[in-house]
């Protein structure tokens, strides 16, 4: 694995952090934006709020063009305006951050959203984005205009009904903040097996555990007590990858029905990293697969690599 | 792979169209119709069922709801392509369309400062009193010029309010919810007060037309219908400060800083002067020509007065009027008309009073609780106009005096406090963010009460008498 490309490759990296209130998404806009500094990616913040029905969607139009004359501006708008400056209180240090100003006036519409233009941003890597409209189907179009290589989104109430979608139709990899507390001590939890997403998972993983520090440990579950070689093959490369970047793993296998292993070793002190299901979308559909269903079982942060 | 994935998102986001086609497919090649009902009006319920899944899922576009309901009455052989073509556009699409375009030029003219200040003279400080002042203005405008128009205008003057009262609205929740319902539940009960106030009224007096009731002129509607609405305005206040709780009792000096950002706009321009003057004109026109000339027609003639005296752009009224709604009322008064041509509506009507004649032997009763209640309820879901537009051909048939079920029905259209997708005034509030689903809800189910009760009040009491 050393000697191979690496898949992911930290200078083209774009990064996009869902945020929905300032009341709620604190915990995923900080862990979005450490995450792409960690990771030196341009970050993309977008709003996804309620379209009104086809019905009243010329009147509220029309209000929210009067409100613009009372400076009032879209909800969404404040929501960003919210989330620069927060990016900008997390990096101090960051001087083309520091320079840019958030003026509520100065947005584009264009290809079914509304991005905020950000003079002077040359070199932040910001972009601030507006949508409105479902929030699966919103995100999939923005991933698929701008290419984005991860979606961070918070935690949902409603998550075994949108766990799905979102891991079967975000098509890129998906970091799911539930019950995110960035004061507390996690340890990364990568799971390993013989799926071609995990290299790639693995790269993932080394490069959070190196920059945050955390302690990793990898999770290899069989279903019987044999491990074949692909399984025992993927936790031997994955353990020299890590020694190749001097982070120390701590390596189990176990037993048992994989997604109940991995919920119940997770735990609520863990931040799971596994690969994206290479079954055929339509099996997805009727059946689930290892990362929708742990998705639907556990409450911790869990990073989906596709 | 990406393609199954592309084909399946697909299926995920549009999955209510697909089960509209299969139901129709199914109804149309696999259920006869019953004995008592021809194939033409079968094929009318069936398109009818189809696109009110279609229209409160939205899986498309409006204006391709309201395309396909047109060519299914062709397809299906209900009636030829002119005669669709004719039924679609009326007086009362007329109407619509331009109360949409007049609505447009009447906000851009900038008088919602007039309106803040008018209004804050009235009331003074007191929130109450403030409160009973946008419930009661945004009832009686809304009751000549639309709920939506009121409520563009009057959001950023409650809006403001609020954040002067404090920087943020949530530590004020009772004062904003308060403020924004008044806005919102006083233009919706307004709305019901004159033909002009809404396009399910004009929907209604076309049907009336259509369905041999005979006419009602733009007085005689208010004579029957505007009681309710001044009924209404002080019970609304109270059930919004009963429900919601400002949390300061006087709003000095918010309204001080109102004052000072209104005062900047100056003295009434004359331009602003000839803005409210056309609109005389055209409430003139609605009271007194509307007989001869349509209520439709001479909304359309103040559009082109506006547009005639420069006071607003044609690309602006382009850009900013929902068009695919005209096309969908349109659509849905074609189909409603050819479910009175079919014998569709009448066949429903028949099946209500049949089932429901077992429960309620008073016709009467039947007739005025199946027209409130179903009117009600499918407004909560729909909008207020495409309810009038579908269950209207069915009340109508249900025996009785039309006129009087008719105004019944286009009253309680204007029963949709529950949700925030029922009426344009509750939409445009909820999309402040500053209110939630459930705040509808609470305060709702106590306007529900109000509304039907006035109802009764009305139809026993008042009606009699003229």
């Amino acid at each position: 694995m050393t000697k191979k490309k690496l898949l992911v490759d930290p200078k083209s990296l774009k990064f996009l952090t869902a945020v929905s209130s300032i009341e709620y998404s604190k915990p995923t806009l900080k862990m979005g934006a450490l995450i792409a500094s960690v990771f030196d990616a341009s970050h993309g913040v977008v709003y996804v709020g309620e379209r009104a029905s086809g019905f009243h969607g010329s009147s509220v139009n029309m209000t929210r063009q009067n409100l613009d004359n009372w400076n009032i501006i879209h909800p969404g708008l404040e929501v960003l305006e919210w989330a620069l400056e927060e990016i900008k209180k997390m990096s101090p240090e960051n001087q083309d951050l520091a320079k840019i100003k958030f003026n509520p006036d100065h947005v584009h519409e264009e290809d079914g959203r509304v991005r905020v233009i950000l003079p002077n941003d040359k070199g932040s890597r910001i972009e601030l984005i507006l949508r409105e409209g479902e929030l699966v189907d919103q995100l999939r179009r923005e991933i698929q205009l701008e290419d984005y290589n991860l979606a961070i989104i918070g935690g949902s109430q409603n998550k075994r009904h949108l766990a799905h979608s979102i891991i079967q139709y975000i098509p890129c990899s998906i970091f799911v903040l539930q019950k995110f507390n960035p004061r507390k001590h996690y340890k990364l939890l990568l799971l390993v097996d013989d799926s071609a997403a995990t290299r790639k998972s693995v790269e993932y993983g080394a490069l959070i555990a190196k920059k945050l520090g955390w302690p990793v440990r990898t999770l290899t579950v069989s279903k019987t007590k044999r491990f074949g070689e692909g399984y025992q093959g993927a936790a031997d490369l994955t353990k020299a990858y890590f020694q190749s970047k001097d982070i120390e793993v701590e390596q189990f296998f176990l037993t048992g029905d994989p997604v109940r292993t991995f919920v119940e070793f997770a735990g609520d002190n863990h931040f799971i990293i596994m690969g994206a299901s290479t079954l055929n979308p339509v099996k997805q559909l009727l059946f689930g697969s290892k990362p929708i269903k742990t998705l639907e079982q556990t409450d911790v942060p869990i990073l989906i690599v596709r | 792979m990406t393609i199954y994935i592309d084909v399946l998102f697909w299926m995920r986001q549009k999955r209510w169209f697909l089960i509209a086609i299969a139901y129709g497919l199914f109804m149309h090649f696999g259920v006869s119709p019953p004995a008592d009902l021809n194939p033409a009006a079968f094929d009318a319920l069936i398109i009818i069922s189809m696109a009110l899944i279609l229209i409160i899922t939205e899986p498309l576009p409006l204006p391709a709801i309201a395309m396909f309901m047109l060519f299914m009455q062709v397809v299906l052989g209900i009636d030829t392509a002119n005669n669709v073509a004719s039924s679609f556009m009326n007086d009362a699409v007329f109407f619509i369309m331009g109360s949409l375009m007049l609505a447009v030029a009447i906000v851009s003219q900038g008088l919602d400062k007039r309106l803040a200040l008018g209004i804050i003279t009235l009331t003074g400080h007191k929130t109450w009193r403030i409160v009973a002042g946008f419930t009661a203005i945004s009832a009686i405008l809304a009751s000549f010029i639309g709920e939506h128009t009121v409520a563009a205008m009057m959001m950023p003057v409650g809006l403001t309010l609020v954040r002067y009262a404090n920087k943020d609205p949530k530590k004020v929740a009772g004062l904003t919810a308060a403020l924004l319902f008044s806005i919102a539940y006083g233009a919706t009960i307004g709305s019901i007060g004159t033909p002009s106030g809404g396009g399910r009224n004009v929907i209604m007096m076309n049907y009336w037309a259509e369905f041999g009731a005979g006419s009602v002129t733009y007085l005689e509607w208010i004579k029957y219908v505007y009681p309710m609405v001044l009924f209404q305005i002080p019970f609304t206040v109270i059930i919004l400060l009963w429900t919601f709780k400002p949390e300061q009792s006087n709003l000095d000096s918010a309204v001080r800083k109102l004052v000072i950002d209104v005062a900047r706009a100056g003295k009434i321009k004359g331009r602003e002067w000839l803005a409210i003057f056309l609109f005389f004109l055209v409430f003139l026109g609605w009271v007194f020509l509307s007989e001869d000339f349509g209520l439709g027609i001479i909304a359309l003639l103040g559009v082109f007065l506006y547009l005639a005296f420069g006071l607003v752009e044609w690309q602006e009224l382009n850009r900013k009027t929902n068009w695919g709604v005209i096309l969908l009322f349109g659509a849905a008064i074609s189909i409603g008309i050819q479910m009175n041509k079919t014998g569709a509506a009448e066949w429903i009507a028949q099946v209500i009073i049949v089932n429901l004649g077992k429960v309620i032997n008073d016709p009467a009763i039947l007739q005025g609780s199946v027209s409130v209640l179903l009117t009600g309820f499918m407004s909560n879901i729909l909008s207020s106009s495409a309810t009038v537009a579908v269950v209207g051909p069915i009340v109508l048939d249900l025996g009785g005096d039309k006129i009087l079920i008719g105004y019944a029905t286009a009253i309680a259209s204007a029963f949709g406090y529950f949700t925030a997708v029922a009426a344009p005034a509750c939409t445009i509030i909820y999309s402040s963010g500053l209110v939630k689903s459930k705040d509808f809800l609470r305060a709702g189910w106590k306007m529900g009460i109000l509304s039907l009760v006035s109802l009764l009040g009305l139809s026993l009491l008042w009606w009699p008498l003229l």
